[in-house]
C-alpha cells in the first residue's frame, strides 16, 4: 500500500516529475519534495486558504488535492506569481495597503485575488468582499486585503 | 552631544521591510525548515476529558512502517530538570511533557510518535491501544469550586479552586455608599471561551547533535530568549549551547508566549535520539490543545447617584483555568474601574481548575476588567433611564484633570478617555443615530449602538518585561545593521525599528537593516507581546542609534577637525553645520572608524557599534480608546450585522500609521469574532465541540465591518519617542461596544444582554426568554 | 491531519470505474472533485483502501441540453457549471452554485460529487429534489434513473445500489413565467447554511401553476414542502406568503447542533420560505 506513484505536471512553468504516495497532497508535494514552501498549511480542511494555488488557471485549495489528481496539469504558486523582478501588482497592492501582517495566510489571497481579478475586472466592493471571503487572515482585520483588491483591481483594469 | 534630528521616517507609512519575502512566499516558518535526517512528530492525545490511563499499548505502533520512536512518559522521566519561564515565576511549572498516570482534558498529551513523515507518524498513533478508565469531568467553571469531582485529585488537591483572594474594599465606606446611593445596579457578566487561533499553528524543528552537544531550535514563538533559558534549564545546559531562532512567525497573539508540554516533549526526543525531530501542530491541535482564553465571569455592583456618578464599583470574579495553564492570565481588579473617576472599589477574584484546555494568554490578557465595567454600565444607564453616553461623559476622566490616582492605586496620566469618546460619538454622529434608530424600530427594524471605553496598561514592568535591548552597528560600508531583542509574529517590526533609527542616525531607511529573533546574535529580551515594542524597544533602538551617531560625529569631527556639536546628520553625510561643502559621508566615516581606527586619537577605539539597555521612566505606559459599533439585527433570523465600527486612540506619538490602524483593525476584528461568531464549546463530558474551521468560526471579509479610526496623539513621556504600546487594545475594546450594541438593539424588547457569545441562537433565546417572561 | 494510506485509481472509461466499484466494493470509494471527501479522510473521519478517481472519464464531464432538460454528467466542476450557457437555463441551479463554499472550492468540486455525498445541508441536492431531477445511475447491471425524490434517503445515505456511481443528473427545463430563489442563512459567507429554502415558481396571471419549495438543514435529507406548495397552488400569488412558510415549517423537525437549535430552526423557517418565494414570485413576475 504504500506504492508510490510517478505524477508529471508543470509547476510555475517547469516540467516536474515527483514520486508520490497516493495519499499525498497537492501542498505537501509542493513544499517538500518540490521546495515551493510560499505555499502554506493552515488547517489541512479546506477552509482557511492559505494553500490556495492555481490549478489550470483556476483557484483551488492543494490541501483539497491529491498529487496525483494533478497528473497532467499546470500548477501556479505564489512564487509562480511574482514577476523576476518587482512585484506583480496584487502584491504591490497588498504592500501598498498594509494587506498583510505576519504574512501566513498571504501567498493564499495572493493567489486567490489574483484569480479573482483576471476572470472579474471591473469588481464592485461587495463582489470583492465575497470573493474574498474564503481566505482566512488572522492579523489584518481584513481592512488592508479589501483596500489592496480594490487598488489592484482598479489599476489592473486601468492598464488593459 | 547630539542634537535632535529632523523626523523623516518616523510617523510616514513606509513600505515595511517585511513586505517583499512574505508577498512572493519566501517567509521562513518553522514549517518550512528542514535538516538532515529529520524526523516527524505526532502526538497520541486523549480523547477522553478525565480518566485514569489503565494501559497504553504501543507495540503495533513500533512496528509500523517509518516509525522511529515512540515514547511514553516513562521514557522522559528524569530526563529533564527545570520547568519554569522567568516571565511567570518559578511557581507555575510547564506540566510534565506527557500524561503520567491519568489524562485531566481532551487533547492531553499520551504518547509521542516519531516517523519519518507526518502522515506515517499518524498512522502508528491510531495503532495504540489506550485503555481509559473515565472519571467525571469538571467542565462548568462556574460551579467547579464547589465541585467534588477534583481535576487535580492525582496531585492530592482537596478542591477545583487554584487561587482565591476573598472580597477586598479598596474604600473604606465602600458599604455605606452602596447603602446611601440612588441606584444600585447588579448585574453578572459572562464571557465566553475564545482562542487566539493564529493562522500559524505551533511547531518547533528541535536538533541536538551529539558531539557538537548543541541544541539548536527553531520555533513558532513570541519570545526566543525566554525559550532559550527556559530549554538551557529544561536540560541543564549552557545558555550558550541552546540556540532558538523564529525568523518568521505565522502570529501569536499570546499563544506563543511560553513553551508548551508538546515543544517540551520534542526536545526531549532530538535529546535521546540525536537527530532533529520537527513537530507541525494541525489545526484541530491547535483549537483543542494550544490555549484557551477568556471564559470568565464577574458579579458587577455599581453605585450611581442620582445626577449619575458613579460613586463605586465591585466585581465578584471567576476565571477558568483549565486544567493546565500555561499562562493563567487573568484580570487585574484594580483596573475596573478603567478610565472612570470612579472614587470606591472592591473586587474578589477566584480561578479555578477544568478538565478543559488551559487558559492562555490572548491579545489584552487583562481584557475582563474592561468587558465586565463597559457591559454593567450599560446595564446600568438601561436600568436608570439614561443614555450610556451620558452616563459615560459624567464619569470619564480627561486629559487636563491628570494625573489622577485611582481607588486601586494606579496614577493616570497623559491619556484622553473623554476626548476618545467625544470624537468617537461626533464621527458616528450619535445624536442623529438615535433619532435614526427610534425612527428604524417604528418600522420593526432593530438598530443598536455600543460603545466601550478602555485603558490599557502598556510596557508594564513585571518580572523581565521592564526592558529590551539593541545593538547597533554601522559596517564598514555605511550600511545599518541592528540587533534587536524583539521577535515579530506581525508587528513590522523590522519596519518600525528601522524608521526610528534611520531618523536617529541620519541615514536612509532602505539602508537599515533589523535583525531579531535569534538568541545567537541578538541582545536578551523577554518577547514581543504585551503592547510593549514601540515603547521599549523603541526607546532601546533609539538610545543605541544615538550612541552610535555621537561615535559618527566624534571620527567626523576628527577626520574633518571640527567639533563635534557643529556638524550634523542627513541623508548619510556628515556635514559642518552650515558649510555643506565640508562633508564626508557615513561610508567614509566608516572606513575610517574600521580600515584605519589605528590613525584615530588614543580614547578613539573605532567601530561604530553601541549596545543599549532600555527602561522606560516610568510603567506602565497608559494608552486608551473609545470604540463605538453600530449593529443591526435581523428580527426574522436574529442575525446580528456591524453597521458601522469606529475607534478613536490615543498611542501617542505614531511611529507608522498604517501599522498603527493594522493592529487596531486586526484586534478589533478578533474582538467581534469572539463575541459574534467564535465561542469554543465543550459538551458536559468535556468533550470539545468545535475542533475544526467549520466550528470554529473566525470572520472573513463577509462579515468583517469597514473600520473606522480617529486618532488622538497625547504624547507619552515615558520614553523618548513619545510613543506608547497599542497592540493589544482592538481586541480589549472590541468585546463590549459589541455586545453593548447588541444589547442596545434589543433594549426595547426589554431584553438585557449581559454575557457571550451573541450569535443568531443566543439573541433568539434571549428574545424568546423575555417574550416568556412578558406575557 | 494527513489522510489514511489507499490505492489510487484513474480509469478513462465508465465501464471500468464500475468494474474498480464491483471489484473492491465496500473497501473502495468515488473520488470526483474530493472537497468533501478529502476533508473527511483528512481528519480520519474517513479512510478508503482504494479510491476510484472519476476525473479522467471524459463521458461524465459532459453538458447537454435538450428540449426538456439539461443533463449534466457527474464530474462537471461546479465553477464550469456556473458559467455554462446550458446550466443557465436552469436558473435555480444556476442560483444555487454559487452559495457553495467559495470560488476555490468550486472549481473542484462537481455537481455530480455534491448530490451523490448528500449532506442534507447543502445547496445542490436541494435543487435535484425541488426540480424533481432525475439522477442517472450506472451499475454492473447498466443505467437506471432515479427520481431525486426517492434518491436521498439520509445524512450522507442515497438510494444507490453498491457498485452503481452517480453518472449524471439530469435537471427538467421550466417555461416561461417562472422564477427561483435560494435564500439561505449561514452563520457566513460560504458557510453550510443552518437552514436555506429553495422556491420555485411559474405564475399564469395571477395564478400559481407550479411551485417547488425544498428547504436544507432542517432534517437528515432535503425536505421538500409539498403541503406549502399546494397551498400556494390554491391560494394564488397573492397568498400571504407567512402563511406559506407556517406550513413549510409546521411538519419539520429539524436538529440542533453547534450552531443552531432545533427550535431556532423551527421558529426561523417560516420567514426563511417566505423570503425565497418573495424573490421566486419577483422573479417570475418580472
Amino acid at each position: 500500500m504504500n506504492d508510490r506513484t510517478r505524477v508529471q505536471l508543470t509547476v510555475n512553468g517547469q516540467r516536474e516529475q515527483v514520486e508520490v504516495e497516493p495519499r499525498a497532497l497537492l501542498a505537501d508535494v509542493l513544499r517538500d519534495q518540490l521546495g515551493l514552501t510560499g505555499t502554506h498549511l493552515a488547517c489541512e480542511h479546506g477552509v482557511c486558504g492559505a494553500c490556495t494555488v492555481l490549478i489550470d488557471g483556476e483557484a483551488a485549495r492543494s490541501c483539497l488535492v491529491f498529487a496525483v489528481q494533478a497528473e497532467g496539469a499546470s500548477v501556479t504558486t505564489v512564487e509562480g506569481l511574482t514577476p523576476p523582478d518587482g512585484l506583480s501588482p496584487v502584491q504591490e497592492a497588498m504592500r501598498d495597503c498594509h494587506g498583510l501582517q505576519c504574512g501566513f495566510c498571504t501567498p493564499g489571497i495572493v493567489v486567490s485575488m489574483t484569480a479573482y481579478l483576471d476572470t472579474h475586472p471591473n469588481p464592485t466592493d461587495a463582489e470583492l468582499r465575497d470573493a474574498m471571503s474564503g481566505n482566512l487572515c488572522r492579523c489584518t482585520g481584513y481592512q488592508g486585503i479589501l483596500a489592496a483588491a480594490r487598488q489592484a483591481a482598479d489599476r489592473m483594469s486601468a492598464s488593459s | 552631544m547630539s542634537s535632535p534630528v529632523a523626523s523623516r521616517f518616523v510617523g510616514s507609512a513606509v513600505h515595511r521591510k517585511e513586505d517583499r519575502r512574505l508577498l512572493t512566499g519566501h517567509g521562513q516558518y518553522v514549517a518550512d525548515a528542514s535538516a538532515p535526517r529529520m524526523v516527524h512528530a505526532a502526538f497520541l492525545r486523549s480523547d477522553v476529558a478525565k480518566a485514569r490511563l489503565n494501559s497504553v499499548n504501543i507495540e503495533a505502533a513500533k512496528a509500523a512502517p517509518g516509525v522511529v520512536a515512540v515514547f511514553l512518559w516513562s521514557d522522559f522521566h528524569e530526563k529533564f530538570g527545570e520547568a519554569w519561564h522567568a516571565m511567570l515565576g518559578q511557581e507555575l511549572v510547564v506540566p510534565p511533557p506527557l500524561a503520567i498516570t491519568d489524562v485531566r482534558y481532551v487533547g492531553d498529551p499520551i504518547a509521542l510518535v516519531v516517523a519519518t513523515s507526518r502522515a506515517l507518524a499518524e498512522d502508528a498513533c491510531g495503532l495504540i491501544e489506550v485503555e481509559y478508565e473515565p472519571e467525571q469531568a469538571t467542565v462548568d467553571y462556574a460551579t467547579a469550586a464547589a465541585d467534588s469531582n477534583v481535576v487535580h485529585a492525582a496531585w492530592g488537591l482537596p478542591s477545583n479552586v487554584m487561587v482565591a483572594v476573598p472580597f477586598t474594599p479598596m474604600s473604606a465606606d465602600l458599604d455605606e455608599t452602596f447603602g446611601s446611593v440612588e441606584h444600585v445596579v447588579e448585574t453578572t457578566i459572562v464571557q465566553n471561551r475564545y482562542l487566539c487561533v493564529p493562522m500559524e499553528t505551533r511547531g518547533v524543528l528541535a536538533s541536538w547533535t551529539p558531539g557538537l552537544e548543541e541544541l539548536d531550535l527553531i520555533v513558532a514563538t513570541q519570545s526566543v530568549h525566554e525559550t532559550r533559558n527556559f530549554f538551557a534549564r529544561y536540560l541543564g545546559l549552557d545558555e550558550g549551547a541552546v540556540r532558538v531562532t523564529a525568523r518568521d512567525v505565522g502570529g501569536g497573539f499570546g499563544q506563543k508566549m511560553f513553551v508548551f508540554r508538546e515543544e517540551c516533549a520534542v526536545v526531549l526526543a532530538t535529546k535521546l535520539l540525536g537527530r532533529p525531530v520537527k513537530w507541525i501542530e494541525d489545526r484541530l491541535e491547535n483549537l483543542i490543545s494550544a490555549g484557551h482564553s477568556r471564559n470568565e465571569l464577574g458579579h458587577v455592583r455599581m453605585a450611581i447617584s442620582a445626577d449619575g456618578v458613579i460613586e463605586a464599583i465591585t466585581v465578584d470574579h471567576v476565571a477558568d483555568v483549565g486544567a493546565y495553564t500555561p499562562c493563567p492570565a487573568v484580570m487585574d481588579p484594580t483596573l475596573l474601574p478603567g478610565p472612570y473617576r470612579i472614587p470606591r472599589l472592591g473586587f474578589s477574584t477566584q480561578m479555578v481548575w477544568t478538565n478543559t484546555m488551559g487558559k492562555a494568554a490572548y491579545r489584552g490578557p487583562w481584557m475582563f476588567e474592561t468587558t465586565a465595567r463597559e457591559m454593567a454600565i450599560d446595564v446600568a444607564a438601561r436600568q436608570i433611564g439614561m443614555d450610556p453616553a451620558e452616563l459615560r461623559r459624567r464619569n470619564l476622566l480627561s486629559l487636563p484633570e491628570l494625573p489622577f490616582t485611582s481607588p486601586g492605586g494606579k496614577v493616570f496620566q497623559e491619556i484622553t478617555p473623554l476626548e476618545t469618546l467625544e470624537q468617537a460619538l461626533g464621527m458616528l454622529g450619535y445624536d442623529e443615530f438615535r433619532k435614526e434608530q427610534a425612527a428604524a424600530r417604528e418600522q420593526g427594524r432593530w438598530l443598536g449602538v455600543g460603545i466601550c471605553v478602555y485603558v490599557e496598561p502598556t510596557s508594564m514592568e513585571q518580572s523581565t518585561l521592564g526592558t529590551e535591548g539593541a545593538t547597533i552597528r554601522i559596517e564598514s560600508s555605511g550600511k545599518v545593521v541592528a540587533f534587536l531583542s524583539t521577535t515579530s509574529h506581525g508587528q513590522s517590526i523590522e519596519t518600525t525599528m528601522a524608521q526610528i533609527i534611520a531618523d536617529d542616525l541620519g541615514v536612509s531607511y532602505d539602508d537599515v537593516t533589523v535583525v531579531q529573533a535569534d538568541t545567537q546574535s541578538t541582545p536578551y529580551g523577554p518577547g514581543t507581546g504585551g503592547s510593549r515594542t514601540a515603547v521599549i524597544a523603541g526607546g532601546a533602538a533609539h538610545d543605541a542609534a544615538v550612541a552610535v551617531r555621537d561615535k559618527v560625529l566624534g571620527i567626523a569631527a576628527h577626520m574633518m577637525e571640527a567639533a563635534p556639536e557643529d556638524l550634523e546628520i542627513a541623508e548619510g553625510v556628515v556635514a559642518v553645520r552650515g558649510t555643506p561643502d565640508r562633508s564626508l559621508t557615513i561610508k567614509e566615516v566608516a572606513t575610517q572608524a574600521y580600515t584605519n581606527a589605528h590613525t584615530l586619537p588614543v580614547e578613539m577605539a573605532g567601530g561604530l557599534e553601541a549596545t543599549i539597555r532600555f527602561k522606560p521612566k516610568r510603567f506602565p505606559t497608559w494608552s486608551n480608546a473609545t470604540h463605538v459599533c453600530v449593529v443591526e439585527i435581523d428580527p426574522d433570523t436574529f442575525i446580528p450585522r456591524i453597521l458601522r465600527y469606529i475607534v478613536s486612540e490615543d498611542c501617542g506619538k505614531m511611529i507608522n500609521p498604517q501599522v498603527v490602524e493594522g493592529q487596531i483593525f486586526g484586534g478589533v476584528v478578533q474582538g467581534l469574532g469572539g463575541v459574534l461568531y467564535e465561542d469554543f464549546r465543550y459538551d458536559q463530558d468535556g468533550n470539545p465541540q468545535t475542533t475544526t474551521f467549520l466550528d470554529y468560526l473566525l470572520p472573513t471579509t463577509g462579515e468583517a465591518p469597514k473600520i473606522e479610526i480617529g486618532h488622538i496623539e497625547s504624547v507619552s513621556t515615558t520614553n523618548p519617542g513619545g510613543f506608547k504600546g497599542m497592540g493589544e487594545g482592538g481586541a480589549i475594546g472590541a468585546h463590549a461596544a459589541v455586545a453593548n450594541a447588541v444589547g442596545d438593539a434589543l433594549a426595547h424588547l426589554g431584553v438585557n444582554v449581559t454575557s457571550t457569545p451573541l450569535g443568531p441562537e443566543q439573541i433568539f433565546q434571549l428574545v424568546q426568554a423575555t417574550k416568556k417572561e412578558r406575557a | 491531519m494527513k489522510p489514511s494510506q489507499f490505492q489510487h485509481h484513474a480509469p478513462e472509461q465508465i465501464d471500468e470505474v464500475v468494474g474498480l466499484l464491483a471489484e473492491y466494493g465496500d473497501d473502495a470509494k468515488v473520488l470526483a472533485g474530493g472537497q468533501s471527501l478529502i476533508p473527511m479522510m483528512a481528519l480520519r473521519m474517513a479512510a478508503y483502501p482504494h479510491l476510484v478517481d472519476i476525473a479522467r472519464v471524459a463521458s461524465l464531464s459532459t453538458i447537454s441540453a435538450s428540449a426538456g432538460a439539461v443533463r449534466v454528467g457527474a464530474m462537471v466542476r461546479q465553477s464550469r457549471a456556473e458559467r455554462d450557457a446550458s446550466v443557465a437555463k436552469v436558473p435555480l441551479l444556476a442560483k444555487a452554485i454559487p452559495h457553495i463554499g467559495h470560488f476555490q472550492i468550486r472549481s473542484r468540486g462537481t455537481v455530480g460529487g455534491s448530490i451523490a455525498h448528500a449532506d442534507p445541508a447543502s445547496e445542490l441536492p436541494a435543487v435535484a429534489l425541488a426540480l424533481d431531477a432525475r439522477i442517472e445511475a450506472t451499475g454492473p447491471g447498466g443505467v437506471r434513473h432515479i427520481d431525486a425524490s426517492e434518491f436521498f434517503l439520509s445524512t450522507w445515505q442515497t438510494a444507490l445500489d453498491d457498485g452503481e456511481i452517480l453518472s449524471a443528473v439530469e435537471f427538467p427545463l421550466w417555461g416561461a413565467n417562472s422564477g427561483f430563489a435560494v435564500e439561505e442563512i449561514a452563520r457566513r459567507k460560504g458557510d453550510f447554511a443552518l437552514i436555506g429554502a429553495l422556491a420555485g415558481v411559474t405564475l399564469d396571471g395571477a395564478r400559481v401553476a407550479r411551485a417547488c419549495i425544498t428547504m436544507i438543514g432542517v432534517g437528515s435529507t432535503p425536505i421538500r414542502c409539498h403541503d406549502a406548495e399546494a397551498a400556494l397552488i390554491a391560494g394564488g400569488a397573492d397568498t400571504d406568503l407567512d402563511d406559506i412558510g407556517r406550513i413549510a415549517a409546521a411538519p419539520l423537525t429539524p436538529a440542533d447542533d453547534v450552531h443552531a437549535s432545533a427550535e431556532y430552526r423551527q421558529h426561523v423557517s417560516p420567514a426563511i420560505v417566505r423570503r425565497a418565494l418573495t424573490a421566486a414570485l419577483k422573479e417570475a413576475r418580472s
